[in-house]
């Protein structure tokens, strides 16, 4: 398939996430917008890396080109995971605290 | 390698003796010798003396100026640690953690002022966020705490998704992840910077500005500012601010060029909303936390002037810059989180009840303003000539000078009300004679980097 | 238009509807075999209508009130803490696709690795966070 189906389903991905972001009141609801965020990355670099392997094949046979990519995203992956065991923690301390997890009562701070 | 590798070291070991010691004073030692240890290890790898090296496929480079901000960035945790230690021990029950927390986002510092990869960069700003989301909510019964923490998260993570967004994109024009990139690529026939790679270090750019409090990517910095403890605070909008323009300006020197003509355009946009955002905000605030907040977005106004520039007078700027900014910051906020009451008024008649301490705090706000004879004054200098230097228009550094002007209105008012108001100024406790020490040192140190800022550039290149 | 031809021309792979057309088949036969399967069982299956068969499945213990009720913490430290560990494993697939090209320096690294993993795991334990009683 043409890279740019890829490149158009990860916009499109990746933007639905940035609107959750924006408009979403619940807080754990943004949170899977983000985590939607890093998965059109991941996606994307997926078929970046196929793309520039095909391309690296029909020069060289045993090519590893296109290898890193995808090893970037099992780095993803795991920075991804440390960020919602310290997103979620911070979200559960927040809800111990006000009994709410919706973003618009965050508002004690502004003067 | 040898500061990354130890801090991860000590980090770890700070985590077992928090179940193994149960001693509060004893983490502070613990985290003090561990810093002295972390850095003399990397003045040890700056002077090629030893070093631990691994085989990082390309991944890290090691150069005199990252190693360089690596000690300057150490050293200032260590006096930070000896200045506040008793502070960061008190803020909860979690005493030797957050001294943890410290020693892994300088790993991160150490990866940032280092890589040579995106992916090492991307690793580095993660290490520092993550870390600093914690102690940003460290304070857990405290709900302006808690607010901070998870405005800082969500927006810190926001944009960690479009620093990864841009990195796919220039990965996907230039095919490795690279500093240099392949510089040229085949574009609708012709040899020309491509659009994706344009748009992805767009988006990176983007998300460092974030990390780094720029404006228009500077609103979540007052809020998590003030709602974070004021120990960590103090370390947040410092040390880790100047490593992120460290990064920034490593990305951008390898990549120069690459916006072509419109850079000319959007960065000074940048300095020039920066400094006004911060300034003139900073005016109207009355609590002293606060308006260290906006400081701190103005002075990182200053700092954008090094990525402007990009050359050597530049990246010694920056390096003077961290210095004065990094020494004085801390110095006020190891100040104000002794004060009872963080207005402007708290403040009053500090100084006929704390002579030294007021002194010392005079210096720093003096240092803050870039008054002659303070390090404050040739960090901004230094900015201001490298842009000269790189043919920056007159009215840039006129923007820059006349917002400097109005800085000098906020930070005076802190003398104002330390020295020429009656009032009681409280504090939680009477500062020790120690404490009183550091601050002179530190007081010190800036005066003398002032008169003769040639001695922290001396380490630079010999 | 210039950059979708750049793009254009790194695809390699032909395009068209016949490409499609094992993955058409795929599809009928997932939705036929799940429709029919289904609709089998309810025509032929026998019908004991009692009321522990509409009660949630425990794993054969009795079902406790709503699932939809506050609980305790632990549940929610034990969750993070599987979460963490669990993804960290994804680093061997690459390491046990490449054991015998790494030799004893990849073995290094993953030893490496796995003790960092461990400190963490025994910080954990001697905190506290996997004890379920107080």
């Amino acid at each position: 398939m043409p890279i740019q189906y890829y490149i158009f389903l990860a916009l499109a991905l990746f933007s639905i996430g940035i609107i959750g972001v924006l408009t979403r009141r619940n807080a754990i609801i943004v949170f899977m917008c983000i985590e939607l965020m890093l998965n059109s990355v991941n996606l994307l670099l997926v078929a970046f890396s196929k793309m520039h392997h095909a391309e690296a094949l029909t020069a060289v046979a045993d090519t590893t080109i296109g290898i890193d990519a995808q090893l970037f995203v099992f780095f993803i992956m795991v920075v991804a995971a440390a960020e919602v065991a310290v997103g979620l923690a911070i979200i559960v301390m927040m809800f111990r605290n006000t009994h709410s997890v919706d973003v618009h009562f965050l508002n004690r701070l502004k003067n | 390698m040898n500061a990354i590798i130890v801090s991860a070291v000590f980090g770890v070991l700070m985590m077992f003796a928090s179940f193994l010691v149960n001693n509060k004073n004893v983490y502070r030692y613990l985290a003090i010798i561990g810093l002295s240890v972390l850095l003399l290890a990397n003045i040890l790898e700056t002077y090629a003396i030893w070093s631990i090296k691994f085989d990082s496929f390309l991944q890290l480079s090691f150069e005199r100026f990252g190693l360089f901000f690596n000690s300057i960035a150490i050293a200032a945790t260590l006096f930070y640690v000896l200045l506040s230690g008793k502070d960061i021990v008190r803020v909860g029950n979690y005493s030797a953690e957050y001294f943890v927390l410290i020693f892994f986002i300088l790993c991160g510092v150490s990866l940032i002022t280092s890589y040579n990869s995106l992916l090492m960069l991307f690793l580095g700003i993660e290490i520092i966020s993550i870390p600093l989301y914690i102690l940003t909510g460290s304070d857990k019964k405290n709900l302006k705490s808690n607010e901070a923490a998870l405005k800082y998260f969500l927006m810190g993570a926001f944009s960690t998704g479009l620093m990864l967004m841009g990195i796919a994109l220039s990965y996907g024009a230039v095919g490795n992840f690279g500093l240099e990139g392949r510089g040229v690529v085949a574009f609708g026939g012709s040899m020309r910077v491509s659009f994706l790679e344009v748009a992805g270090l767009l988006l990176l750019f983007i998300s460092m500005s974030f990390k780094a409090s720029a404006a228009p990517f500077h609103f979540w910095t007052p809020d998590v500012y003030e709602g974070a403890p004021s120990v960590f605070t103090s370390f947040m909008a410092t040390i880790v601010k100047a490593t992120v323009f460290i990064g920034m300006i490593k990305l951008l020197e390898a990549r120069t060029g690459i916006f072509g003509p419109t850079w000319q355009i959007i960065l000074p946009l940048m300095i020039v909303l920066t400094l006004a955002i911060g300034n003139i905000t900073a005016v109207f605030q009355q609590s002293v936390k606060r308006m260290l907040a906006y400081s701190s977005i103005a002075q990182a106004g200053f700092m954008l002037f090094a990525l402007w520039s990009a050359n050597d007078m530049g990246r010694e700027g920056i390096l003077l810059y961290s210095v004065a900014y990094t020494l004085a910051t801390v110095g006020i906020f190891a100040v104000l989180v002794k004060m009872k009451d963080y207005t402007f008024d708290g403040f009053n008649g500090l100084a006929a009840k704390q002579p030294l301490v007021a002194a010392s705090v005079a210096v720093f706000v003096l240092s803050l303003a870039g008054i002659p004879l303070t390090a404050g004054f040739f960090a901004k200098y230094f900015m201001l000539a490298s842009a000269i230097k790189s043919g920056a228009g007159v009215w840039l550094l006129v923007v820059a000078v006349v917002f400097a002007a109005v800085s000098v209105y906020y930070y005076f008012r802190l003398i104002q009300a330390m020295y020429f108001k009656e009032g009681e100024a409280e504090m939680f406790e009477q500062p020790t004679n120690s404490f009183k020490g550091m601050l002179a040192i530190f007081a010190v140190l800036l005066i003398v980097l002032g008169i003769a800022p040639s001695l922290l550039f001396n380490y630079l290149y010999f | 238009m210039l950059w979708t031809n750049f793009l254009m021309n790194v695809s390699t792979a032909s395009n068209t509807a016949v490409d499609y057309f094992p993955i058409g088949i795929q599809l009928i036969f997932a939705v036929g075999f799940v429709a029919t399967m289904i609709g089998v069982s309810a025509l032929i299956g026998p019908k004991r209508q009692t009321s522990d068969k509409l009660q949630s499945f425990e794993s054969g213990i009795e079902s406790v009130g709503n699932a939809r009720q506050p609980m305790a913490i632990k549940y929610f430290l034990v969750a993070i803490l599987f979460v963490l560990f669990d993804v960290e494993v994804i680093f061997f697939y690459p390491y046990a696709i490449n054991f015998r090209d790494l030799g004893w320096n990849g073995f290094f690294a993953v030893l490496m690795f796995v003790s960092l993993f461990l400190a963490g795991f025994i910080y954990i334990i001697k905190k506290g966070a996997l004890k379920w009683e107080d």
